[in-house]
């Protein structure tokens, strides 16, 4: 009796949600089955099952796998027009519309359901945002992870253990970055020097701009005057291939030499640098040398606008990034600021790098032009005009000029002089040093210390739990072994020390589900899955920190003050004030948003140079702050869907053509309610997100709007349906492009529901701004062929019906969608912090969480706070 | 004007490829397993986002051996004779229309495991692998490019999964496999011993380690961490062979093999892996290979300014001119890498090419098509008759019907393969 009784309460919590809320099931509706008996049984009949397929039979319950294989081929058969075939009796487009619908919406709800965990959760090792943030905070060193294999395996979280995969090489990657990390975390020797190093800009800049321009005319200019003048001459005795050669230097010459000649006749070059787009002059390099040790340093410099030349405001920013292999090319952009004062009164700008460790020589030979050798690559900071990172789309914006005016643009800023200062170091040795060697410099280097910097190491590295004995036997062993080999007591603890963070203890987030609590009302089915105080901690401050828990959360684990109620909000709270929480935010919302997309495509720098590298970078950041200014002001989630307030700093708004702001900073910007910004559907981002990155994709956005904002996914693009290319080649406007999708069936039965959507965002170009009129043109090299302005209509209908006139009354209809919106966002929250997929037996606690948030504001936090409320959270 | 004086230099030409006839380490194989005849030799080359339907496949009405290489094909004219192109195969469970690379080699059904949203099988290099590996120092070896996802690969780390269907690492630089191919870092044997001791003794602690995480996980957990197991047994397996191959030095070529330069990208990429494979070959370091090639850097360095994933949607105008101009380059370099496998002389007069079963394709066939999958086969180490177009009567034939035609002609023993209903019989008569 007592054995029955035991196995019901095992089960009876499993059982609960599946009891409360209805798991659907994938049938298809019975109506369609008329329409297969009618076009399909003739030959997919019991009998005849011509090609294995056997329709008749097969039922309409989706929920097998066989079942759901078999559907899945009489959906891409169907799709790609295979079926029936062309010479019998074809459904209509109604009828074949609806059976698409319904087929496609039923086999993604198969899916899930057979793919469901059923609530298991996978034990999973650290992504490489954990691995890089874990390690920081363990050794003080920024590690670059993304050596490491790739952590997405298909679609959802990286925090899904199921897909986080172990290859063969890994572990070896893993001791190594690991030893890189150690090299650069523990510290012997006096503390390093703090430099202040100032490079005068016309120094850096009037020798090579000199030498370059010197270069042209000797062996441009003045060797085709002597070729010339020697009346006939083979040009090899000039050094030259062959005429093309010599006429092309010399057209080289005639291009190039005004704004070289100018640009050094200019007085203010004598006492500073300008920035020009392109040659001549198109960064001023402050290389760090070779000695510096890698840390973190500050740069700074001096820089004005030059007035006179009343440069476009979006023009005065500076860009400061590592030069890459070309002084005209791409640099890895660090920052972006807006200069202000004139070039008579120039202000300081400052901002801090990375110093990474040098890798290789950096030194090349830029030629026999300039006879010196300049240092190119990874350790020169370089300082821009803000531009389009490629250098041929910046050459592109120079020529332009030059071919009307015979000139570059007049240079926009001007630098006086830069410098940099470093290595920036506050304590020596650094604190995470001293909490490896925790008992001092002075302390004897005996083995049984080097026992106990182990185990103490190895426990905070494994979350608290105690390495075993034998692991720290083994680990002694290398550390006695490295010492006979001679290296000092420091040095030899590396090696052993990279191993523990090569263990499973570090690299996976066990939860044995072993701890007790003090809610569960019954011991047996209960108790065996509640995780124990420190794995909750762990398990919290990986789902907001996406780092290790701190002190003061392992300190209230062990207190027993965390798992209550009380303790559980405070520390939820204190999490989300902490400045690691914006390590929760962009990892949750580059994927629950699809930001991925952002990095799909080139966007055209002919068509938007304005949508450069920089502005990309603002306007990825502004969707995360915008989440992040949400969840710390504690405001609605539905303020992501229409707001007054945008979250933004100088350059989005220069770009947005926003006046007043000022700084580099993100703050809080109010804005008429009736200006197409303030909630996602005005960002720069998702709008850029849906382009191709040369034409807005009404498709795109509106299957992204579907998703994300409605919560009502359209299925999967099938794959073989015919694509339509009739017409390709016109100039036609993206609508009446689109129009083609409503000829067949197959496309009709999704794209009706899809691409109305994106009409009422075709008020924003392709990187998001606001337009009157649609622009098409044919284009080759860029050159423009042909091109045409188109009129636009913004107006559409949502799948149920809704009409709407025109973006703002779309944002409307969304924004009283704002319940669904919540509950895609709940649902997305739950598997990125439980690490697997939201699942049919997860839709109780959805509500639940919905529930207990609308009480709280319907805010990010309430939600939050549900969600480790929830019992789900606690446990394994 | 660094445009027009742009100085190209021929990378590839930096890599000595090493002479047979003078590796000493060959003899000492040859004397461990004297064969006769050379060994038999799998390629397998991916290439991710498909090709432009409208220029790459022949005309269906001409099979057999009467038939034009259309635009896509053309570079490789001068082989026409000793390639199959084949039409109608694909992978029936695959719906993914970006993932090109993922269910390549396995033909897998992503949903085949209730309870997960994703798994995989083994791939048909790996079958291969584990007969072909036993003599080589490298069992197999994966190549592989950076931002495999925006060339249309798919998820997965190369084209190789192992027989749990979990991913194996590739070498996504040329750099990264010529150092794990060819360098020597000259230290002394005994030296050498003492490191694999010593990483030996590292596999042991952290084992130790993952005894006691074990402790108590549930069923899912303890399989979660034998991914962990697994790495560490495969790198203990790399050591055992390490240690047997320690005493023969990596294969030395005549003149010292290069570095390749690490700014390497795109069609040069390309050319140094094909010339990689091919020493590697030449040195019997491995006999099985597959390379998962960049489309996205490929085409940049082509002088496209559209990413893959554009050209992948491509419409008549600019953005099918870069699709087919990339179909052609690839033709063109493959066309290249199989001269270089003729002209290789195994010591008993034949070619390397004479024992190479070579595949070219990918899961994907054109824009968001996955039926009809591009196939390109070459190389007789097969027994395949080559000069010929091949039509599948049936157009949805599985296409590990042609991995596992390839695996027997090979000579590897094996009943099936994924999805396989038979051997494409058709490919040997």
């Amino acid at each position: 009796m007592r054995g029955f009784f035991a196995s019901f309460l095992v089960v009876c919590p499993l059982m609960l949600p599946a009891s409360a809320a209805e798991t659907p099931r994938a049938v298809l509706p019975e109506r369609h089955a008329a329409v297969l008996d009618k076009y399909c049984l003739e030959c997919h009949d019991t009998a005849t099952g011509k090609g294995g397929i056997d329709l008749e039979s097969l039922p309409l319950d989706l929920g097998t796998i066989e079942s759901a294989e078999t559907w899945q081929k009489v959906l891409n058969t169907l799709n790609s027009g295979e079926m029936p075939p062309e010479k019998k009796p074809q459904p209509g487009f109604d009828e074949k519309a609806a059976l698409l619908d319904d087929l496609s919406a039923r086999l993604v709800t198969a899916r899930k359901l057979l793919s469901d965990t059923g609530g298991e959760i996978t034990m999973r090792r650290l992504n490489r945002r954990e691995y890089e943030n874990t390690i920081e905070e363990l050794l003080g060193v920024e590690v670059d992870a993304k050596d490491l294999p790739a952590d997405s395996g298909s679609d959802g979280f990286d925090t899904f253990g199921s897909s986080l995969f172990f290859s063969s090489d890994q572990f070896e990657q893993y001791i190594a970055l690991a030893r890189k990390a150690l090299d650069a975390a523990i510290v012997t020797g006096p503390k390093p020097e703090t430099k202040i190093v100032r490079i005068e800009a016309e120094e850096e800049a009037n020798r090579r701009i000199r030498g370059i321009f010197r270069g042209y005319q000797k062996q441009g200019y003045v060797a085709w005057k002597r070729w010339q003048a020697s009346k006939g001459k083979p040009t090899t005795d000039f050094g030259f291939p062959d005429d093309k050669e010599i006429e092309f230097r010399k057209l080289v010459w005639d291009r190039e030499s005004p704004d070289f000649a100018d640009y050094l006749s200019r007085e203010e070059t004598l006492t500073g640098a300008f920035l020009t787009v392109s040659n001549p002059n198109p960064q001023v390099g402050l290389a760090i040398p070779d000695e510096a040790p890698a840390g973190r340093y500050r740069v700074r410099a001096r820089i004005g606008v030059n007035r006179a030349a009343k440069p476009d405001p979006s023009r005065t920013f500076v860009e400061i990034g590592f030069r890459g292999d070309d002084i005209e090319g791409a640099i890895d952009l660090i920052d972006c600021r807006k200069i202000n004062a004139p070039m008579t009164n120039p202000e300081v700008i400052e901002t801090e790098v990375a110093l990474p460790p040098l890798s290789r020589p950096l030194t090349v030979d830029v030629g026999s032009q300039t006879k010196k050798k300049v240092t190119l690559g990874e350790r020169v900071i370089a300082f821009r005009q803000r531009l389009p990172n490629n250098r041929d789309a910046a050459r592109f914006l120079r020529y332009e000029s030059v071919n009307e005016t015979g000139f570059n643009t007049e240079p926009a800023l001007w630098i006086d002089w830069v410098e940099w200062e470093g290595p920036l170091v506050e304590t020596w040795p650094p604190a995470s040093h001293e909490a490896i060697f925790f008992k001092g410099p002075e302390a004897g280097k005996t083995d049984a210390y080097a026992r106990e910097i182990l185990e103490r190491f190895a426990t905070r590295a494994f979350r608290t739990r105690t390495p075993d004995p034998e692991f720290l036997d083994s680990l002694m062993a290398f550390h006695q072994a490295e010492t006979k080999a001679g290296k000092p007591f420091e040095e030899a603890l590396k090696k052993p020390l990279s191993i523990v963070l090569s263990s499973p203890g570090f690299l996976y987030l066990k939860e044995s589900g072993l701890g007790f609590s003090p809610n569960a009302e019954d011991e047996l089915g209960q108790k065996s899955k509640t995780l124990t105080p420190a794995e909750l901690a762990v398990r919290l401050s990986y789902f907001l920190w996406s780092a290790p828990p701190d002190e003061a959360l392992l300190a209230a684990a062990d207190k027993g003050t965390l798992d209550t109620p009380d303790g559980l909000e405070r520390q939820v709270d204190r999490l989300l004030a902490d400045e690691r929480a914006a390590g929760f935010v962009s990892g949750f919302t580059h994927q629950w948003l699809h930001m991925e997309r952002l990095d799909f495509f080139n966007y055209n720098h002919r068509l938007y140079p304005d949508f450069d590298d920089s502005v990309k970078m603002a306007a990825r950041q502004e969707v995360y702050e915008t989440i992040l200014n949400l969840l710390r002001r504690n405001r609605p989630l539905a303020e992501l869907l229409k707001s007054d307030t945008l979250v933004i700093n100088d350059l989005l708004a220069d770009y947005y053509g926003i006046e007043g702001v000022n700084g580099p900073r993100f703050r809080e910007v109010k804005v008429p309610v009736d200006t197409p910004r303030g909630g996602l559907l005005g960002m720069a981002a998702i709008l850029a997100m849906g382009s191709d990155g040369e034409r807005s994709s009404p498709v795109e956005r509106g299957a992204w709007v579907m998703r994300k904002l409605l919560h009502n996914p359209p299925p999967p693009a099938p794959p073989n349906v015919p694509q339509l290319s009739r017409h390709a080649g016109k100039l036609l406007p993206a609508r009446e492009l689109l129009q083609a999708h409503m000829e067949e069936a197959q496309c009709a039965q999704c794209h009706r529901k899809i691409d109305p959507i994106g009409y009422g965002l075709e008020h924003f170009n392709a990187v998001g701004l606001w337009r009157e009129t649609e622009y098409t043109e044919i284009a080759a090299n860029n050159r423009v062929r042909q091109s045409k302005e188109h009129p636009i209509d913004d107006s559409g209908t949502l799948p149920d019906g809704t009409k709407f006139d025109g973006f703002f009354e779309l944002r409307d209809v969304v924004v009283s969608r704002h319940e669904s919106f919540a509950r895609g966002f709940v649902e997305h929250l739950i598997a990125y912090a439980l690490g697997r997929p939201f699942g049919f037996t997860d839709q109780d606690l959805a509500d639940a969480i919905l529930e207990q948030g609308r009480k709280q504001g319907a805010t990010p936090r309430a939600y939050l706070h549900a969600l480790v409320q929830s019992e789900a959270f606690r446990r394994k | 004007m660094n445009t027009r004086r742009h100085f190209l230099r021929s990378s590839s030409a930096l890599i000595a490829l090493p002479m047979l006839e003078s590796l000493g380490f060959r003899r000492f194989v040859s004397a461990a397993s004297q064969t006769a005849t050379p060994p038999k030799r799998m390629i397998f080359l991916g290439f991710g986002w498909g090709v432009t339907r409208e220029s790459w496949y022949p005309d269906k009405s001409t099979v057999g051996t009467d038939y034009e290489l259309p635009k896509g094909l053309a570079p490789l004219k001068r082989h026409q004779k000793d390639i199959t192109v084949i039409q109608g195969l694909s992978n029936q469970f695959n719906n993914e229309a970006h993932w090109g690379s993922t269910f390549y080699l396995t033909g897998a059904n992503r949903y085949a495991e209730p309870g997960q949203s994703f798994s995989n099988t083994i791939s048909a290099d790996q079958v291969a692998a584990e007969v072909f590996g036993r003599d080589t120092r490298f069992t197999s070896i994966q190549l592989g490019c950076e931002n495999a996802e925006g060339s249309g690969h798919g998820p997965g780390l190369s084209l190789a999964w192992n027989r749990q269907g979990k991913p194996i690492a590739g070498l996504n630089h040329p750099v990264a496999a010529y150092h794990r191919l060819f360098a020597d870092d000259g230290t002394p044997l005994e030296q050498r011993q003492a490191m694999l001791k010593d990483q030996r003794s590292i596999l042991d602690t952290v084992l130790t380690d993952a005894k006691s995480v074990k402790r108590g996980l549930t069923k899912t957990d303890i399989d979660k961490l034998d991914e962990y197991y697994q790495s560490i047994r495969d790198i203990e397996t790399r050591l055992s062979k390490e240690e047997q191959w320690l005493g023969v030095p990596k294969a030395k070529p005549k003149d010292p093999v290069e570095e390749p330069p690490s700014e390497v990208a795109g069609v040069e990429e390309v050319k140094i892996m094909y010339d990689l494979m091919l020493a590697a070959l030449q040195a019997d370091a491995t006999r099985v290979l597959t390379y998962r090639q960049p489309v996205d850097s490929f085409i940049r360095g082509l002088g496209a300014t559209i990413t893959g994933h554009n050209m992948s949607h491509y419409q008549p105008g600019m953005r099918m001119e870069v699709s087919e101009m990339r179909d052609r380059k690839q033709s063109e370099l493959l066309a290249g890498f199989i001269d270089k496998l003729k002209a290789s002389k195994e010591p008993d007069g034949s070619s390397l090419f004479d024992h190479v079963s070579l595949s070219y394709g990918s899961n994907i066939q054109s824009i968001h098509y996955l039926d009809n999958c591009p196939t390109v086969i070459t190389g007789g180490g097969t027994g395949v008759k080559h000069g010929r177009h091949l039509v599948m009567p049936d157009p949805k034939t599985p296409l590990c019907n042609l991995w596992l035609t390839l695996l027997k002609g090979s000579g590897v023993e094996v009943e099936s393969h994924g999805d396989s209903t038979g051997t494409i019989d058709e490919l040997w008569s």
